[in-house]
C-alpha cells in the first residue's frame, strides 16, 4: 500500500510541524518500519526547537540513555535564545497581557504605534521582537502562544511581508491546535491576501499550492470542509495550480466530489482534468473515475474500488477515525464506498435495459438480498425508473425518450407567440416612424 | 544597379517575363517555351544537356550557362560595332539597353558583381565613338531627327552608366591589350588556384598555424600572381616582399587601412584582398594588431560572395572558421584585449600596445556577428547544393566544425559576460541540434570524434614544433628565419581554444543545457525560437505530453502570427512534428488537431519551407520568390511530406468516417476535416477509379472500405503504404492503427446499420471486428452515454437492444425546418431591435430568456459531442470547431451575432475578442496576400475559433493563466 502513500509528495509543501501528524499516522499504520519513521522524525525535529522531544525520540530509536552532545548543545542554545527574545519582547507582551490596555488599541495602526511609543516606550524593535518571539514559540511547539502573539503582532505590524508570514504562522498554529473554525477564517484571509499581493505569477502559484496543501488539514476535519475544498480547488487559479504543480491533490479533490452528493455536476469537469493529468498522476481513486466515466469498464471500476478502500484507510486525511458510540468508524470511507457504488449503479442503469440482479450484486459488492433491497429503496425514493422482475431475477429499466413530434412541437410552440408579439410591436413602431 | 533602372523604364512586363523564362530554365524546367523561338531552341538544348550532367558535376552547368551568356553578350557587342559603322544611333541605343540587360544575366551567372571585360570594352568603345560623334558637328547636323535624339539620349545615359564602372574603364584604358578577351579564363584560373590553395588546407593543417610547407606554397602563389598582376598591384607587392623584420607597426597599420578603404569599391578583387590581408596577419606586430587584421580578413572573406542568394565557397568558409578560431585563441591568451562593436576607435594606436601591455586594449569587431554569418553561410550552402550529391554530404560533415566554433564563441562571450550574445550563440547551436533524433545525433558525435582524431594525428608534428618555439609565456617573436622563404609569423599564437566539439551522450542533455541558458538570458525572439526547438526535440523523442505542455504554457500559438516568418516556419515544423508524435502515441485527435491546420490551405510545402508550391490564383513576383527560396529548409532537415500527409489523412479518416455515418441525414452538419471531405468529394465524383497510386489514393480507398464496414481492407490498404518504414517503432504504430481502424469501423457500423436492427449480439460484433469483449462493451457504452446510439444493453442475453428513435428522413427534415424557423424569428427580432434601438421591454426580456435557454442547449449539445471524444485541452477541437461554424453557413452567422448580443453579460469580452481576432486575420490576409504569410492566417483563425467555443474558452483562459505561471517557472 506504500506505493499510494503521498506523505513524501505532500511533505515539501507543508511546514515541519504540520508533517509531524502525518508521520505519527504512518507510524500507527505500520506502512514503514518504525526505525525509518523515527529517523524521519529526528530529521524533522533537527531544525525545530523541540529539542527535548528530539532527544526522547533519539533515545527510543537507538535504545540509549545518552543523547548526542550536539543535541544537548542545541538545547542550551535554544534556551538562551528563548530567554533573550523573551526579555526583548517582555514590555510588549506585558502590555498585551493586560486586557484593559489592549482595549485602547484602535484599528488605526499608525495611531497604535504612536500610542505605544509615547505611553509605553515600545518601539518598532520590540514589535519586531514579538514576531521573532512568536516564531520561536512556534518552533518550540507552543502553538497556542505563538498563535496569540501572531494575531496581536498583525494588528501592530506595518510591514506587508511580515504580516503575510504572520498569517501563515497563525494558520499553522491554528491547524496544529485543531481550532478548525478559526483556521477556516485564517485560511480565507490568507487566500485573499495571496490573490491581492502583487507577486510574480510563479510565487503566487507556489503560495496557492502551499495553501491548498495546508487546507487539507482543515477541510477534512471541519464540518463544512467538504464544500469548502471543492469551492477552493475548483477556482480556476487553484485548479491551475493543481494541474501545474501538484496533480496529486486530485486524489483529495476527487474524493471530495465523490462524497458530496450536491456537487455531482462538477464531476464532468473533474474527469476532464483527471484525464489531462493522467500521464503525470494516477491513483486508484482517479482511476476509478476514469474506468467508470471514460472507459465504462465496470469490472475495472470494481477492482479499483477495492483498492480505493485500502488507500483511504492508509491516507492521513481520508482515513480519519471517529469514535462513535464506542465504535471506531471511518466516516469518509463509508461515504465514499456508498457513493461510489451509487455511481457505478447509476451509470450501469443508464446503458442497460435489463440487468441480472445476481451480477449486479456482484458488481456492487453486496449479497443478492442486499442488492435487491437497495434497488427497491432506490425505486421507492423515485431515484430510479425501473421495475424488478423477481421471477427472472432481473431489473427492467423504463425508457424515457421524448417523441420526435413532441420535440418539434416544443421547438415551434414558442415561435408563434414570439412572432405575434413581434408583429404587434412592429405595427405601432412603424406607425410612429411614419408619423 | 543602373541597368535595372533602364529596363524598368522600357517595357516592364516584357523584361520580367524574359527573366522569368531564364530563371525557369536554370531551375531545370524542361518544358520548351514557345515564346523563345528558334534561337532559344538550342539554348534549351544546351541547358538540358548540362542539366542531365548536373548530378555528376555541378560546376559544368555553371560554366555552360556562363559561356552562353558571354556569347550572347559578345553578339550584342558585335552588333553595336556594326551600328557604329553605319552611324545608326537609334539601333545603337536599343543595343545598349539590351547589353545592360544582358549584363545583369551575366552577373547573375558568374556570381560576381564585377562587370565582365567584354562589357567594359564595349563601354569604352561606345564612349570613344560618342566623343567622336559629338566632335563632328557637321555630321551631327546632318543626322535625322530621330537619330539625333538618340544620340543625345545616349550621351546622357552613357555618362551616367559609365560612372559606375569608372574604375574598370580606367583600368581597361591603361592596359587594354593584356586583358583582351582573357577575363573569363583568368577569373577561373584564379578561382582554381585559390581552390588548390584552400583544399590543401584541411582544417587541422591550418591549425598548425603558419608552418613551413604552407607558407612555401603561399609564396609560389604569390609568384604566380605577379605575372598577371597589373602595375599597381605589383607596386603593392613590393611592399609585401620586403624583409619581414623591416616591417613596422605603422606600415602594417597603413597598409591595412589602405586595403580596407578599397573594400567594397568596384574593381577591387575580393579574393586578392583576402590574400593581402592574410599576409598582413603574419607580419602583424602585436597580438592586438594581429587580431584586428584577422577581423578584417574574416570580413573580407565574407565579402567574397557577391550577393545574398549565393553561398560562400566552401573553402573560403572553412578558412574563415579557422580565422575566427585564431581570433578566439588570441582573445583567450590575451585577456586584456576586448572586442566590442561599440568602442569608438578613439586612438589609432590602440593596437600598438604590445603583448606586455597591462591595461585593456579595445578592438572593434563583433565575433557573434561573425559566427552568425558563418552559420548563415553554412545554411545557405546546404540550401543551394543539390542534396543528392556527394558534395552535400561533404558539406554536412562541416557541421561539427561549426559546432566547435560556436561552442568556443559561446565560452568566450560567457567569459566576458555578454548575456544576450550568449543566448544568441546558444540558439545557433540549438538550431543545429534540435531536429536530430538521438541516432543522428550519435552519428554526428562519432563523426566529430573521428574527424578530430584524424586531424590530431596529422597535426602532431607541426604543433609540437610550434610549441617548442613559442617557449616562454606562450608568445615569442620569431627571429629565426625558417628554411622556407616565406615570412614567418611575428606573433605566434598557440592553439588554446579546443578544436573539437564536446557533445554529451544524449542530445537531450545538450538541448537542456543550451535551452536553459537561452531562457535565462535571451530576448523574446530567441526564447520563442528556443522554446519551439525544445518542443520539436521533445516531439521527436516521443515525449508528447511534455512537448504539448511546453507549447501551451509558452503561449506561442497566440503570438506566432506576429513573429517573423522564419519563426513561423519553425512553428509550423514544430506543429507537424508534434502531430506525428501524437500519432505515434496513438492520440488521434491531438494529431489531427496539430496537422489539420497545416493542411487547411493546401500549401503545406510553403508552410514548412520545403519547396515552392505553385499557386493558381496569383503569380508571385520574382522578389517574393527569391525571398521564399531564401527561407527554404535544407534537405536534411525536411519532414517527410508523404508521411505527414498519410498521418494527417489517417487521422482525418478515423475521425471523419464515423462522424459522417453519424450525421448521414444532414451531411453538412458537422465537418471535422474540411480538407478530407473535399478530397473525398473529388474522389467520389470520378467516374473511373484506377488502383491507388499515391498516399491520397490509398487513403481514399481505405476510407471507402471503412465506411462500407470492410475494415480489413482498410487496414490492408493503409498498412501497404511504404511511408511506414520512415516511422520509428513501426510495429507498434501499425498495430495501433489496426486497432484504431477496428474501433472506428465498429462505430461506423453501428451508426450506419443500427437503425435496421432490433437487437445486435455482442458476440457477433466481437467476431466481426475481432475486438475484445471489454473493448466492444466500452465503445458501445460510450456511444450510449453520449446519446449517439439510441440503444441499451440487455444484460442476460448479451444483446444491444435498439430503441429505434432515429428520426426518419421526414422527421429529421421537420426538425431542421423548425430550427431554421427559430433562427428566422430570432433574426426578425434582432432586426426589430436594431431598428428601434433597444426594443420594447417585453419582447427583449422574453427573447433574452429564450436566448439563454437556447445558448444553454447549444452548449450542452456541443458538450455532448465532445465529452464522448476527448478533453478540451487538446488542440484537436480547433479543427472541429472551425469546421462546425463554417459549415453552418448563413444560419450560423446570424447566430454568431445573436450570441454575441445575448451573452454580453458574462462572456462578451471573450466572444468579442474572438471575433476581432477573426477579423484581423482576414485583414491580415489581404495585407500580406504575398508569400507564405497568408497561410498563417489559418492558424490565427483557428486560435480564434478556439476561443469562440464558450466551453473551451474557459479552459483555454484557464490554461492561459496556468501557462503564464508555468512558463515563468521555466524562464
Amino acid at each position: 500500500m506504500a506505493q499510494y502513500d503521498l506523505t513524501l509528495t505532500i511533505a515539501p509543501y507543508l511546514d515541519r510541524h504540520l508533517v509531524f501528524p502525518l508521520l505519527e499516522f504512518l507510524q500507527e499504520k505500520q506502512l514503514y518500519t518504525d526505525d525509518h519513521i523515527l529517523k524521519a522524525k529526528i530529521d524533522l525535529l533537527a531544525k525545530t526547537n523541540m529539542v527535548d522531544y528530539a532527544v526522547d525520540i533519539y533515545k527510543s530509536l537507538y535504545h540509549t540513555e545518552y543523547p548526542l552532545q550536539e543535541m544537548l548543545d542545541r538545547r542550551t542554545e535554544v534556551m538562551d535564545r528563548l530567554k533573550y527574545l523573551e526579555e526583548l519582547a517582555a514590555p510588549l507582551v506585558s502590555f498585551l497581557q493586560n486586557p484593559a490596555l489592549v482595549q485602547e488599541l484602535r484599528p488605526d495602526k499608525q495611531y497604535n504605534l504612536q500610542m505605544l511609543h509615547d505611553r509605553f516606550q515600545i518601539r518598532s524593535e520590540q514589535i519586531e521582537a514579538l514576531y521573532q518571539f512568536a516564531k520561536f514559540q512556534f518552533e518550540c511547539g507552543n502553538y497556542s502562544g505563538a498563535g496569540d502573539f501572531l494575531y496581536q503582532y498583525r494588528t501592530l505590524c506595518t510591514n506587508v511581508d511580515r504580516s503575510f508570514s504572520a498569517l501563515w504562522g497563525k494558520l499553522a498554529a491554528e491547524i496544529l491546535m485543531q481550532n478548525w473554525d478559526v483556521a477556516v477564517e485564517e485560511l480565507n484571509r490568507l487566500k485573499e491576501t495571496i490573490d491581492s499581493r502583487p507577486d510574480p505569477p510563479l510565487t503566487q502559484l507556489k503560495n496557492r499550492t502551499w495553501l491548498m496543501h495546508w487546507s487539507l488539514f482543515i477541510f477534512f476535519n471541519h464540518e463544512n470542509g467538504r464544500n469548502g475544498i471543492i469551492d477552493l480547488f475548483f477556482q480556476e487559479k487553484y485548479l491551475n495550480a493543481i494541474q501545474t504543480n501538484a496533480p496529486h491533490l486530485l486524489r483529495y479533490f476527487a474524493t471530495a466530489i465523490i462524497i458530496n452528493k450536491r456537487r455531482r455536476n462538477m464531476l464532468k469537469e473533474l474527469i476532464k482534468v483527471i484525464q489531462q493529468e493522467h500521464y503525470t498522476y494516477k491513483d486508484p481513486i482517479t482511476e476509478f473515475l476514469e474506468c467508470l466515466y471514460v472507459d465504462y469498464d465496470f469490472e475495472g471500476a470494481q477492482q479499483k474500488l477495492r483498492e480505493c478502500e485500502e488507500l483511504i484507510v492508509n491516507d492521513f486525511f481520508l482515513g480519519k477515525q471517529v469514535q462513535e458510540n464506542g465504535y471506531l468508524t471511518m466516516p469518509l470511507r463509508d461515504e465514499f464506498l456508498e457513493n461510489a457504488r451509487l455511481f457505478i449503479f447509476e451509470t450501469y442503469c443508464r446503458i442497460h435495459q435489463c440487468i441480472d440482479i445476481g451480477i449486479l450484486s456482484q458488481k456492487l459488492n453486496m449479497t443478492y438480498g442486499d442488492a435487491e433491497r437497495w434497488i427497491v429503496n432506490l425505486i421507492r425514493n423515485a431515484r430510479l425508473d425501473a421495475k424488478i422482475d423477481s421471477k427472472m431475477g432481473t431489473v427492467v429499466m423504463g425508457t424515457q425518450h421524448t417523441n420526435v413530434y413532441e420535440q418539434i412541437i416544443e421547438k415551434t410552440k414558442q415561435l408563434a407567440v414570439r412572432s405575434y408579439v413581434l408583429a404587434s410591436n412592429v405595427s405601432p413602431a412603424s406607425a410612429t416612424i411614419q408619423a | 544597379m543602373a541597368s535595372r533602372f533602364w529596363t524598368q523604364q522600357q517595357s516592364d512586363s516584357e523584361s520580367e517575363e524574359e527573366e522569368e523564362i531564364e530563371e525557369e530554365e536554370e531551375e531545370l524546367e524542361t518544358r520548351p517555351d514557345p515564346r523563345e523561338g528558334a534561337a532559344a531552341g538550342s539554348k534549351y538544348l544546351s541547358a538540358n544537356l548540362s542539366d542531365s550532367d548536373e548530378s555528376d558535376d555541378q560546376r559544368r552547368v555553371v560554366r555552360s550557362a556562363k559561356d552562353k551568356r558571354f556569347d550572347e553578350m559578345g553578339t550584342i557587342v558585335e552588333q553595336m560595332k556594326n551600328y557604329m559603322k553605319i552611324n545608326d544611333w537609334v539601333s545603337l541605343q536599343e543595343s545598349f539597353e539590351k547589353l545592360n540587360k544582358q549584363l545583369e544575366k551575366v552577373i547573375r551567372v558568374t556570381e560576381s558583381e564585377k562587370a565582365p571585360r567584354v562589357y567594359i570594352k564595349a563601354l569604352v568603345m561606345l564612349e570613344d565613338f560618342l566623343v567622336q560623334a559629338l566632335a563632328n558637328k557637321d555630321a551631327k547636323k546632318k543626322m535625322s531627327s530621330s537619330n539625333a535624339k538618340s544620340l543625345n539620349y545616349m550621351k546622357q545615359k552613357l555618362k551616367k552608366n559609365n560612372k559606375l564602372y569608372e574604375a574598370e574603364i580606367e583600368l581597361y584604358r591603361q592596359k587594354p591589350e593584356s586583358e583582351e578577351d582573357s577575363d573569363n579564363d583568368e577569373e577561373d584560373e584564379e578561382g582554381m588556384e585559390s581552390e588548390v590553395d584552400y583544399s590543401d588546407e584541411e582544417p587541422g593543417n591550418i591549425a598548425a598555424g603558419y608552418s613551413g610547407s604552407e607558407d612555401e606554397e603561399e609564396e609560389e602563389d604569390e609568384e604566380g600572381w605577379e605575372k598577371k598582376r597589373s602595375k599597381k598591384d605589383k607596386l603593392m607587392d613590393k611592399q609585401f616582399m620586403r624583409d619581414p623584420s623591416e616591417i613596422t607597426w605603422e606600415m602594417v597599420d597603413k597598409k591595412v587601412k589602405e586595403i580596407i578603404a578599397a573594400r567594397g569599391r568596384k574593381g577591387t578583387d575580393r579574393t586578392e584582398q583576402v590574400e593581402q590581408l592574410t599576409y598582413l596577419t603574419r607580419v602583424a606586430k602585436t597580438p592586438a594588431q594581429k587580431l584586428e587584421v584577422l577581423m578584417h580578413v574574416v570580413s573580407a572573406q565574407f565579402d567574397v560572395t557577391p550577393n545574398l542568394n549565393t553561398h560562400l565557397p566552401v573553402a573560403v568558409w572553412k578558412k574563415s572558421v579557422q580565422n575566427i578560431l585564431s581570433i578566439l585563441d588570441i582573445l583567450s591568451q590575451y585577456r586584456n584585449i576586448e572586442v566590442d562593436e561599440r568602442v569608438e576607435p578613439e586612438s589609432d594606436t590602440e593596437t600598438q600596445k604590445g603583448a606586455d601591455y597591462e591595461g585593456p586594449i579595445y578592438v572593434r569587431g563583433n565575433i557573434v556577428a561573425f559566427l552568425e554569418r558563418i552559420d548563415d553561410e553554412l545554411f545557405k550552402s546546404l540550401q543551394c547544393i543539390d542534396p543528392h550529391t556527394k558534395e552535400y554530404v561533404e558539406r554536412m560533415r562541416d557541421e561539427p566544425l561549426f559546432m566547435t566554433l560556436a561552442q568556443n564563441v559561446q565560452d568566450y562571450v560567457q567569459r566576458i559576460g555578454d548575456k544576450s550574445a550568449t543566448a544568441r550563440v546558444a540558439l545557433r547551436r540549438v538550431e543545429h541540434v534540435y531536429y536530430k533524433p538521438q541516432e543522428v545525433y550519435e552519428a554526428m558525435r562519432k563523426l566529430a570524434e573521428a574527424q578530430t582524431s584524424n586531424v590530431a594525428e596529422e597535426d602532431e608534428l607541426p604543433t609540437e614544433v610550434d610549441e617548442g618555439e613559442s617557449g616562454e609565456d606562450g608568445k615569442v617573436i620569431e627571429i629565426k628565419a625558417r628554411e622556407s622563404k616565406a615570412p614567418p609569423s611575428f606573433v605566434v599564437i598557440p592553439e588554446i581554444v579546443p578544436r573539437r566539439p564536446t557533445f554529451p551522450d544524449l542530445s537531450r542533455v545538450l538541448m537542456d543545457q543550451l535551452v536553459s541558458t537561452i531562457y535565462k538570458y535571451g530576448d523574446e525572439r530567441t526564447r520563442a525560437r528556443a522554446m519551439l526547438c525544445d518542443i520539436y526535440h521533445h516531439a521527436i523523442s516521443e515525449e508528447f505530453h511534455t512537448a504539448r505542455d511546453l507549447l501551451l504554457m509558452s503561449h506561442l500559438q497566440e503570438n506566432v502570427q506576429v513573429m517573423d516568418i522564419s519563426t513561423q516556419i519553425l512553428f509550423n515544423r514544430t506543429m507537424a512534428q508534434l502531430g506525428l508524435c501524437a500519432f505515434r502515441a496513438a492520440l488521434i485527435n491531438e494529431a489531427h488537431g496539430c496537422l489539420s491546420e497545416l493542411y487547411a490551405g493546401g500549401r503545406i510545402k510553403e508552410l514548412l519551407a520545403q519547396g515552392v508550391s505553385q499557386s493558381r490564383y496569383h503569380e508571385k513576383t520574382p522578389e517574393q520568390e527569391k525571398l521564399e527560396r531564401r527561407r527554404q529548409m535544407p534537405f536534411h532537415m525536411h519532414i517527410n511530406l508523404e508521411l505527414l500527409e498519410a498521418v494527417h489523412l489517417i487521422c482525418a479518416m478515423l475521425l471523419e468516417v464515423p462522424n459522417m455515418a453519424a450525421n448521414a441525414h444532414d451531411i453538412k452538419r458537422k465537418v471535422i476535416s474540411k480538407t478530407f471531405r473535399r478530397l473525398l468529394d473529388i474522389n467520389e465524383r470520378q467516374t473511373f477509379l484506377g488502383p491507388p497510386e499515391n498516399v491520397r489514393d490509398h487513403m481514399m480507398v481505405a476510407t471507402r472500405s471503412l465506411s462500407n464496414g470492410n475494415w480489413q481492407k482498410a487496414v490492408e490498404v493503409v498498412q501497404s503504404l511504404d511511408v511506414w518504414k520512415l516511422i520509428p517503432r513501426r510495429e507498434f504504430v501499425l498495430d495501433m492503427l489496426k486497432s484504431k481502424i477496428q474501433e472506428e469501423g465498429l462505430r461506423t457500423y453501428l451508426f450506419t446499420y443500427s437503425s435496421y436492427y432490433d437487437a445486435l449480439s455482442l458476440d457477433q460484433l466481437m467476431t466481426i471486428f475481432e475486438l475484445e469483449e471489454a473493448q466492444v462493451h466500452s465503445i458501445i457504452s460510450k456511444m450510449m452515454i453520449a446519446e449517439e446510439l439510441h440503444a441499451s444493453w440487455d444484460q442476460p442475453t448479451r444483446c444491444i437492444v435498439t430503441h429505434n428513435v432515429e428520426p426518419t428522413r421526414l422527421q429529421a427534415l421537420a426538425s431542421q425546418y423548425a430550427e431554421k424557423l427559430t433562427v428566422l424569428v430570432e433574426g426578425n427580432e434582432k432586426a426589430f431591435d436594431a431598428r428601434t434601438g433597444g426594443g420594447l421591454e417585453g419582447i427583449s426580456s422574453m427573447r433574452r430568456k429564450e436566448g439563454q435557454d437556447y445558448a444553454g442547449a447549444a452548449s450542452g449539445r456541443r458538450q455532448n459531442e465532445y465529452t464522448g471524444r476527448q478533453n478540451y485541452r487538446e488542440f484537436g477541437n480547433a479543427g472541429n470547431r472551425s469546421g462546425f461554424t463554417g459549415g453552418r453557413g448563413a444560419g450560423g452567422q446570424t447566430r454568431g451575432g445573436f450570441y454575441r448580443d445575448q451573452r454580453s453579460g458574462q462572456a462578451n469580452s471573450r466572444n468579442n475578442s474572438s471575433y476581432t481576432a477573426g477579423y484581423q486575420s482576414t485583414r491580415y490576409q489581404d495585407a500580406y496576400s504575398s508569400v507564405g504569410r497568408t497561410t498563417y492566417q489559418g492558424l490565427s483563425s483557428a486560435g480564434a475559433s478556439r476561443n469562440a467555443q464558450p466551453d473551451a474558452a474557459g479552459r483555454m483562459v484557464n490554461l492561459a493563466q496556468g501557462g503564464l505561471t508555468r512558463s515563468s517557472g521555466r524562464f
